[in-house]
């Protein structure tokens, strides 16, 4: 049995947690990284670094409330593409100003949020399998988003990339951004509210018969993680400075690899968005390392394969272990 | 961990002087058309014990979830001390004041015993976060009720996944105390607890009745409910068929009531004891917590496990059948060694386990009635080929044997009441012929007709030169059955009753390690 | 419940009846005759018998890669291979270049292409029974491992191409103006109800599907079962594999990647639950029929890509809201 993190922290540390393995997968690659990128630990490498990153991060914060609940939401990559485009569009019909991104912003959002509350009615409320509703959802979705721009294009205002590339407060803007979320990943952890998503994922009819409204815990868990979609997309749209109906695609599976990775157990009930933020830097990490050491690009889906498996067995052989 | 010796006793709201606190008439549930209840009645008084008795799958179960709003009626009117309500929901049942403890729990293993018992009602603090130094006061003060028979290990940050069965129920019964109802329904609360525990437990439920507190008290065991309540409630067939004060009645005339007509399990002739050749031997043999068990059990021998709920008689049993491998110790089979790595070992030498633990351990959810049955004869039988046209019969035969009703070998399993569905699990391993079968609680939960079906059986079996081992949680049914009885204490056999010491007498005193 | 004991057949036909007619597979029919109305409506000609076998054939592809992803389904324990559209690649490249366009070497084709796959296939299984990682995961990286070891070692551009004897066996008719793939589909489906309702291997699986615990108190060996449902669903995704490019004639190293997703939504509305146990090959052959035909429907209504995919998620999702719902709360 896997302890929850904050119980683990405060009791003696009996058992390594599943999301050791992760952790130190994650510090080796830093260390393998630091020594084949001349200036690894500079400021601006790290912040080009985190840039690439952040996207997944997000998403894998916003997939674990869905996985700790028993669901799974393989539809945020369509979500990211459609709130990418949404946002590209109402930028470019409302002028370039200040006003325009914000407005962008801002439909891009509630965009998202309309995603997961289709996604959260459909599963939380109609009672469909989330798996295949999810798929079935990313590709209206999608669909959409073809709808709205079929091909890539559409840039944005310069202030939109510049502000995302730079710094606001002094911080960069992308270390803000990750500081931001998971000041509310700790946030939530201390709400009752995870421990009832737990309480749904780990034992469904027991938490409904404590009283719990299932409907409403798993539909806010996938408006969280559409929300986190929809943030993702944002950063994606600084990064590429354009719209892409096709962005993002490897999103929901890749959140699933860091959710796990980050030691919360897919069947649900266990686990937290700390271990995810782990598990989505050792995926980016890995693509970095491949490339430095001089291998050719194409080994790097290879290597993501081998070392996510690698690292799982390895956390489930520790956790196995007491 | 701060010491709360000033945590006050928990807080219990005001009766509110209408009515009885639960009269409900007439009920009517369907489950498509299936009719689980056609007239319940059921009328409880403010600060009375009441218990609701019957047979399984006559409606005691339903009618307790309509009351609490788990399911809605079809048809009938419930009223909550006078007035009218309809739950569409546990919430709303809350609210008015109804706490139900569940007979399948309702617990998160995952989550703590704290988190488990405020689920939902999570003391916060202004901020909206979880006060955890409340959190663990509360749930200190509720463990602190049952003294020192909650056991090692029940503390509020223990995970539920590792507590024993006894300590998980502890918390259930915990977590309904937790919510302070005017009106409790205990469906079945006492099966996983042992003597002590529930000896604590009836005192409590005696301390919120001076407070005037209503309890529902749902029990197979008869003794506990002459001991406790002060009326009762029979149900036959999704029917109330009498409302009775306990001092004016007896176990007898209850039991008459349940079931129509009264089966009493004729005491085992011990001249008939076979002095054949030990079938099985265990020597010493260990694992988790076991320690150093050595037993012999010879065919035609029903041996019985005894001791209090929980002391390694359900181990022994897993670990003879290999589902939790024993790791110390030596087995012999018909004075052979034999390790026994895995079930399919047991299997394979003609051992056979039922256990009690239908939902966990025998049901094949879903499936038809004959792919139950069936499962256990593939095995042994080593067929791969499955031929329903000539195993058909046969196991429609066993099933036979042990009285199982039910519409078609094609119905699935789920259609059939709890007594019946453990019949089909029972038949499912004397389809194998086995030589030695191992039985974990095999009553568990099931009614007194099912119950006196299989110990019919059972003797039979054992008539014909099976061996047996029999744990049950109840006495009673132990010392019916058994020739000899071994009694547990803390994973070790404290001593041995047979002949003259065999009485419940002598069972309790060894239980609570009094063996001279 | 109350009846009397041992009475033949309790159900009445008229119930039968009515269950069946709520049943997943029937749904599946419907829904296969009304889009085939429709096409016809839409597209006079869409109905016509070699049209229909055209359909078929794609249905036959797709659904002989499913009943891999559904026997590993119906054994449960969260049981599902994300893994089948890489192998069906690995499958079509190893059979083009073990072939490489000679009739004599289809049989060494199938058997190299199968072999492999189904190595692959008790790799996933051992990592899922023995390693104990969800099966997600474990098919999602062997997914991954696959995509990335096709491209490193074909370095983009898989050599081999099909037999003209194999694309005849997929593309001309064989056999009552049949060919070849339909019969072999045919001859599947016999064979997977066979494996399911009469071997003690597909009561296994069920067994296994319904209730682990209690499939390894009766000493059933939970862990066998479901190591070998990898395997087959492996060896199948292979033959699919070697299907493919006898289809198209040669391959391209993601050719299979577009069965992965529709294998689990056939299996899916065709009734089998995602949580194991109960459901059943006959049905994922229907649902696999219906999602080719929604398919060439759209495709017949002369709408943009991004309409086709708008309606087309949207039936799905309404089959799902149909029957694929969840029974609510376990109380």
């Amino acid at each position: 049995m896997k302890r929850a993190l904050p119980s683990a922290l405060s009791a003696l540390p009996a058992a390594l947690p599943a999301w050791a393995i992760t952790a130190a997968a994650l510090t080796v690659l830093v260390i393998v990284n630091g020594l084949l990128q001349p200036g690894f630990f500079d400021g601006t490498v790290l912040q080009s670094n985190l840039t690439t990153f952040l996207p997944l991060v997000l998403v894998a914060i916003g997939q674990t409330y869905v996985v700790l609940a028993g669901d799974i939401d393989l539809s945020v990559g369509a979500v990211a593409a459609l709130v990418n485009v949404v946002t590209v569009t109402v930028i470019a019909a409302t002028g370039d100003g200040p006003d325009a991104i914000l407005a962008g912003l801002a439909a891009g959002l509630a965009v998202a949020l309309a995603c997961g509350l289709v996604n959260g009615l459909l599963i939380g409320v109609v009672g469909l399998q989330p798996m295949v509703a999810t798929f079935g959802t990313a590709i209206l979705f999608s669909a959409l988003a073809l709808r709205i721009l079929p091909q890539a294009g559409l840039p944005v205002p310069d202030a939109y990339w510049q502000t995302y590339g730079g710094a606001v407060l002094g911080l960069p803007t992308v270390l803000l951004i990750l500081l931001l979320a998971i000041g509310f990943v700790a946030l939530l952890a201390r709400r009752p509210f995870q421990t009832w998503l737990k309480a749904v994922g780990g034992n469904r009819g027991g938490a409904f018969q404590s009283g719990l409204d299932l409907r409403r815990i798993r539909l806010s868990a996938y408006l969280i993680s559409a929300l986190f979609a929809g943030f993702a997309a944002l950063c994606l749209t600084g990064e590429t400075a354009s719209g892409d109906p096709l962005l993002g695609q490897s999103l929901g599976l890749g959140s699933v690899s860091a959710v796990a990775l980050g030691g919360t157990l897919l069947s649900g009930g266990v686990g937290g968005a700390a271990g995810s933020i782990l598990g989505a830097l050792l995926l980016g990490m890995i693509g970095n390392v491949i490339f430095f050491a001089g291998l050719p690009f194409e080994y790097q889906t290879l290597v993501q394969g081998l070392i996510v498996l690698a690292a799982l067995a390895g956390g489930v052989l520790v956790a196995r272990r007491r | 961990m701060t010491g709360t010796p000033e945590t006050p006793a928990l807080p219990m709201p005001a009766p509110t002087p209408l009515g009885p606190a639960i009269e409900a008439r007439d009920i009517v549930k369907r489950f498509g058309a299936v009719q689980a209840l056609g007239n319940g009645r059921l009328t409880v008084g403010r600060g009375e014990i009441h218990a609701l008795l019957g047979a399984n799958g006559c409606g005691k179960s339903t009618l307790s979830k309509i009351i609490a709003g788990t399911h809605a009626a079809t048809a009938g009117s419930l009223l909550i001390e006078g007035r009218p309500v309809r739950f569409a929901t546990p919430r709303e049942a809350e609210a008015a004041g109804i706490a139900l403890f569940y007979q399948e729990l309702s617990l998160i293993p995952p989550l703590s015993v704290a988190a488990n018992i405020f689920l939902g009602r999570e003391p916060r603090t202004r901020a909206g976060f979880i006060d955890r130094t409340r959190l663990r006061a509360e749930t200190e003060a509720l463990i602190a009720l049952f003294g020192d028979t909650a056991g090692p290990g029940l503390t509020p940050d223990a995970l539920v996944a590792d507590l024993t069965p006894g300590q998980r129920q502890i918390v259930e019964i915990l977590k309904v105390l937790s919510k302070s109802p005017r009106i409790v329904i205990m469906d079945e609360a006492t099966a996983a607890l042992d003597a002590r525990q529930v000896a604590v437990f009836f005192d409590i439920l005696r301390a919120r009745r001076a407070a005037g507190v209503s309890t529902v008290f749902i029990s197979h065991r008869l003794d506990e409910v002459f001991a406790l309540c002060d009326r009762v409630t029979v149900m036959r067939n999704g029917e109330t068929v009498a409302d009775l004060c306990i001092a004016d009645t007896d176990q007898d005339s209850v039991v008459r009531l349940m079931i129509g007509d009264v089966r009493k399990a004729g005491r085992r002739t011990r001249a008939d004891r076979p002095a054949a050749a030990p079938l099985l031997q265990a020597d010493r043999v260990g694992g988790g917590r076991l320690r150093d068990i050595t037993l012999a059990v010879a065919p035609g021998e029903i041996l019985g496990l005894g001791g209090l709920q929980g002391q390694g008689q359900s181990a022994l049993l897993r670990g003879l059948f290999g589902a939790d491998p024993l790791t110390a110790g030596r087995l012999r089979l018909d004075g052979q060694p034999v390790r026994i790595r895995a079930p399919a070992d047991a299997v394979a030498r003609g051992i056979a386990y039922v256990s009690g633990d239908r939902v966990a351990d025998a049901v094949l959810a879903g499936r038809s009635i004959f792919e139950n049955l069936a499962a256990a004869v593939l095995v042994r039988e080593r067929r791969w080929r499955v031929g329903a046209g000539t195993l058909a019969p046969r196991l429609a035969g066993v099933a036979a044997s042990l009285k199982t009703k039910y519409a078609g070998l094609d119905d699935a399993i789920g259609t059939l009441s709890g007594g019946n569905q453990q019949k089909v699990f029972i038949a499912r391993w004397l389809a194998t012929g086995p030589r030695l079968l191992l039985l974990d609680d095999p009553t568990k939960g099931i009614d007194l007709g099912a119950k006196a079906d299989l110990f019919a059986l059972i003797r039979q079996l054992a008539d014909s030169g099976v061996a047996i081992i029999l744990y049950s949680s109840e006495e009673a049914e132990l010392l019916d059955q058994s020739d000899r009885i071994l009694v547990f204490n803390g994973g070790a056999v404290v001593t041995e009753l047979s002949g003259p010491t065999l009485d419940s007498f002598h069972l309790t005193r060894a239980a609570y390690g009094d063996a001279a | 419940m109350t009846a009397p004991s041992l009475s033949p057949s309790g159900l009445s036909t008229g119930s039968r009846l009515a269950t069946l007619a709520a049943s997943p597979l029937a749904l599946a029919l419907m829904a296969i005759i009304v889009l085939l109305g429709l096409g016809e409506m839409l597209s006079p000609g869409f109905a016509r018998g070699d049209q229909i076998i055209r359909l078929l054939t794609v249905a036959a592809l797709l659904g002989i890669a499913a009943a891999g992803q559904n026997l590993v389904i119906l054994a449960g324990g969260e049981g599902i291979d994300l893994s089948i559209g890489a192998q069906i690649s690995f499958g079509a490249i190893i059979a083009g270049n073990v072939m490489n366009g000679s009739d004599a070497a289809i049989a060494h084709a199938i058997l190299a292409a199968c072999g492999a796959t189904f190595l692959v296939g008790l790799v996933n299984g051992l990592g899922v029974t023995l390693v104990r990682l969800p099966p997600l995961v474990m098919t999602l990286g062997m997914m991954a491992i696959i995509q990335g070891g096709l491209v490193v070692f074909s370095q983009g551009i898989p050599s081999g191409n099909a037999a003209p004897a194999l694309m005849g066996f997929i593309n001309q008719p064989a056999l009552l103006g049949l060919p070849g793939i339909l019969l072999a589909w045919a001859v599947l489906i016999v064979l997977m109800g066979l494996l399911l309702r009469r071997t003690a291997l597909g009561f296994a699986i069920y067994a296994v599907g319904a209730n682990a615990r209690a499939a390894r108190l009766v000493g059933l060996p939970v862990r066998a079962v479901r190591t070998l449902v990898y395997g087959l669903s492996g060896a199948l995704a292979g033959l699919t594999g070697v299907f493919v490019i006898g289809y198209t004639g040669n391959s391209f190293i993601s050719v299979g990647d577009q069965y992965m997703l529709p294998t689990i939504i056939a299996v899916v509305i065709g009734g089998t639950s995602l949580a194991g146990g109960t459901g059943g090959y006959v049905g994922t052959v229907a649902g696999a029929i219906a999602l080719v035909l929604l398919q060439s429907v759209l495709t017949t209504l002369h709408l943009d890509f991004w309409g086709r995919q708008l309606i087309f998620g949207g039936t799905l999702l309404l089959l799902l809201a149909l029957y694929g719902r969840q029974t609510g709360p376990r109380v």
